[in-house]
């Protein structure tokens, strides 16, 4: 499967001279097509950097390949190809819904109008309403209708449901996953809310101060970290397994372990010492971020 | 091209307000002026025209009066109807500027602070075409809509005090409509245009390249600026001319720069500017004449002045594709 994006250096720094920091440092990464990706990053780990260059929407050092093209010199190329939802509740006030839906019908050649037409049916929506008279759900359910009727290679999708209430939420990854991924698309995803999209990732990236320190599919995530429940008599025997991370939970001891990790333990091994289980996208999040804000 | 058809509707959809809406209200207004104060007259004045009025001792009725400027007299009013009676839309062409200067200063500006410049930037369309569509919409759509209302108002005007000078016993409609002046006179209203943008370009210009650039404040940027320079350049020149004796022109600077820069997009400007003589304006009645306003403004394209400020509006226009290409909008 070719690769959709082919990072090999990228950094984008903000500032001048010596003062500058970098948002983005010397980062290389590869997505294959036909993936769903979590990219996920405390705020300001350049998550949201690493997108806008990947979309053409800032200048940027190093290499970035997207779908074969330069984003920095084919931009109006790329596009036709990408798609994007940049922040929730972004569309121009006085759009009205017929009129969005002509707009994007005439000016983009993959754009199917009889899919946005039915998603648009199914919501609350009036092909008279104006954007200013809509909640913030409804101006994400207009989005995601135009989003998802353009067949475009690739989807990127940076917070896309900040700020909605648990049914849109819920009803925007459900249609995502229904009506719009199949093998040829790829999916690229940031979110705070890591808990309610871990089921749809195939991947995950974890960016932490502009470097990314945990690239992997979900299958490896799974065979590589395991989360243990320690009885507190065998807490020396596990604490010299050398788990990266732990916490208490009622009296016992909650212990995850990296079996790639340096003197990585067995599952033969971390079975003795307590109930193991798979761990969450959010508590392994929390475990390698620790740090980050102090 | 399909793509352009649909960026220019866009904008029409955002700014109906401003491009029809407010032409159309004040053209409603001046109809309804004009209206009025002639049937006012018409119902303050007796039906027959017999109303006299002694002058110099004889009794003068309105009829007399009327009849008194024979053929003659009456041709030569129904002229200068059919010449000036566009000159009655003048006042829609007065809020045209305001119109294209706010359109202008917000249109690469208000989509990035509401953030709604990222959905644009979504789809498969260049910023070049984006900022052009935006150009065609300030120098060619406005002025256009504008013209069109301003023809229709101009007419109605026209027919309405016709009607009324008809009511006193002054009967020229017909010499008027028989007038090709009459006919001419929207073609020559319309032709103009080619005049207008070329003039204008300089002020769409700049007005765009602030509107994205300005991180806010766009209008402080796009007029403070340029006159708070001229403050700076008039203090510089009395420093030199109490110290050097070598002052700086700064007149020149405020007309042709500053001016020009900001106020070129008012219909009619290149008259002054282009230092047209009056009466070169004027026919043989000395009355303002439709066809030499014509061909004295196309006149002014001879002028390097004109294509100096399209060099330099265009090279802004440059500047603020490149601005919106690469702008971070965080």
């Amino acid at each position: 499967m070719s690769a959709v994006i082919t990072a090999t250096g990228l950094s984008k720094r903000y500032g001048l001279g010596k003062n500058a920091t970098p948002a983005v440092d010397n980062v290389s990464f590869t997505i294959p097509a036909g993936r769903i990706v979590g990219l996920i990053g405390p705020n300001g780990s350049g998550k949201t950097t690493t997108l806008k260059a990947a979309l053409g929407l800032v200048p940027f050092d190093g290499e970035l390949n997207v779908l074969g093209f330069d984003p920095r010199t084919q931009r109006d190329a790329l596009m036709k190809e990408v798609c994007f939802i940049a922040d929730v509740a972004i569309l121009p006030r006085w759009l009205a819904v017929k009129d969005a839906v002509d707009f994007v019908a005439g000016v983009h050649p993959k754009f199917n109008r009889a899919k946005a037409e039915r998603y648009i049916a199914s919501t609350k929506l009036k092909p008279s309403m104006k954007v200013k008279a809509m909640s913030k759900g409804m101006v994400v359910q207009l989005h995601l209708a135009l989003v998802m009727a353009i067949d475009a290679k690739l989807l990127v999708l940076d917070e896309p449901t900040l700020g909605l209430d648990i049914i849109y939420r819920k009803q925007f990854y459900q249609n995502l996953l229904e009506d719009y991924f199949d093998e040829g698309k790829t999916i690229i995803i940031t979110t705070h809310q890591v808990e309610e999209i871990e089921h749809i990732l195939t991947d995950l990236m974890f960016i932490r101060e502009g470097k990314i320190v945990l690239a992997a599919s979900m299958e490896e995530v799974g065979e590589r970290y395991t989360e243990v429940m320690v009885p507190s008599e065998k807490f020396n025997a596990a604490n010299a397994l050398q788990p990266i991370d732990q916490r208490t939970v009622f009296g016992k001891s909650v212990m995850l372990f990296d079996s790639a990790g340096p003197n990585g333990a067995t599952r033969e091994q971390l079975a003795g010492i307590g109930e193991t289980r798979n761990i969450s996208v959010a508590d392994l999040f929390v475990a390698t971020m620790k740090g980050s804000y102090a | 091209m399909n793509t352009m058809k649909w960026l220019l509707r866009r904008e029409y959809w955002e700014h109906k307000g401003s491009f029809f809406w407010a032409p159309a209200v004040v053209a409603l207004v001046m109809v309804a002026v004009v209206a009025l104060t002639i049937g006012y007259g018409m119902a303050a004045q007796p039906m027959d025209g017999t109303t006299t009025v002694v002058i110099n001792g004889h009794q003068v009725t309105h009829s007399n009066m009327i009849n008194a400027m024979g053929p003659d007299g009456k041709a030569m009013m129904a002229n200068a109807v059919a010449n000036g009676y566009i000159m009655a839309a003048a006042p829609l062409f007065g809020v045209l500027p305001f119109v294209v200067f706010f359109y202008c200063l917000s249109a690469l500006y208000d989509d990035r602070r509401d953030r709604s410049i990222l959905f644009w930037k979504s789809l498969p369309i260049s910023d070049r075409d984006t900022v052009i569509s935006k150009v065609v919409t300030a120098l060619v759509l406005a002025p256009v809509i504008t013209a069109l209302l301003g023809v229709v108002t101009a007419a109605v005007i026209a027919l309405i005090t016709m009607f009324g000078a008809g009511f006193f016993g002054v009967h020229i409609v017909g010499a008027v409509l028989a007038n090709k002046a009459f006919w001419l006179a929207p073609f020559q209203l319309i032709g103009l245009l080619p005049v207008y943008v070329l003039w204008a370009v300089p002020t769409v210009g700049w007005l765009l390249l602030v509107s994205s650039w300005a991180k806010s404040k766009a209008f402080l940027w796009a007029v403070g600026l340029p006159l708070l320079l001229l403050a700076l350049l008039r203090w510089v020149s009395f420093i030199t001319q109490s110290f050097m004796n070598v002052g700086i022109d700064v007149k020149w600077v405020a007309d042709n720069i500053v001016l020009r820069g900001l106020a070129s997009i008012v219909p009619g400007f290149w008259l002054p500017f282009g230092q047209i003589e009056r009466g070169a304006l004027l026919n043989a009645e000395h009355t303002v004449d439709a066809g030499n306003v014509f061909v004295q403004s196309w006149m002014t394209l001879l002028q390097p002045t004109v294509w100096i400020g399209v060099v330099v509006g265009a090279a802004m226009i440059v500047g603020a594709i490149r601005l919106r290409r690469w702008r971070d909008e965080g």
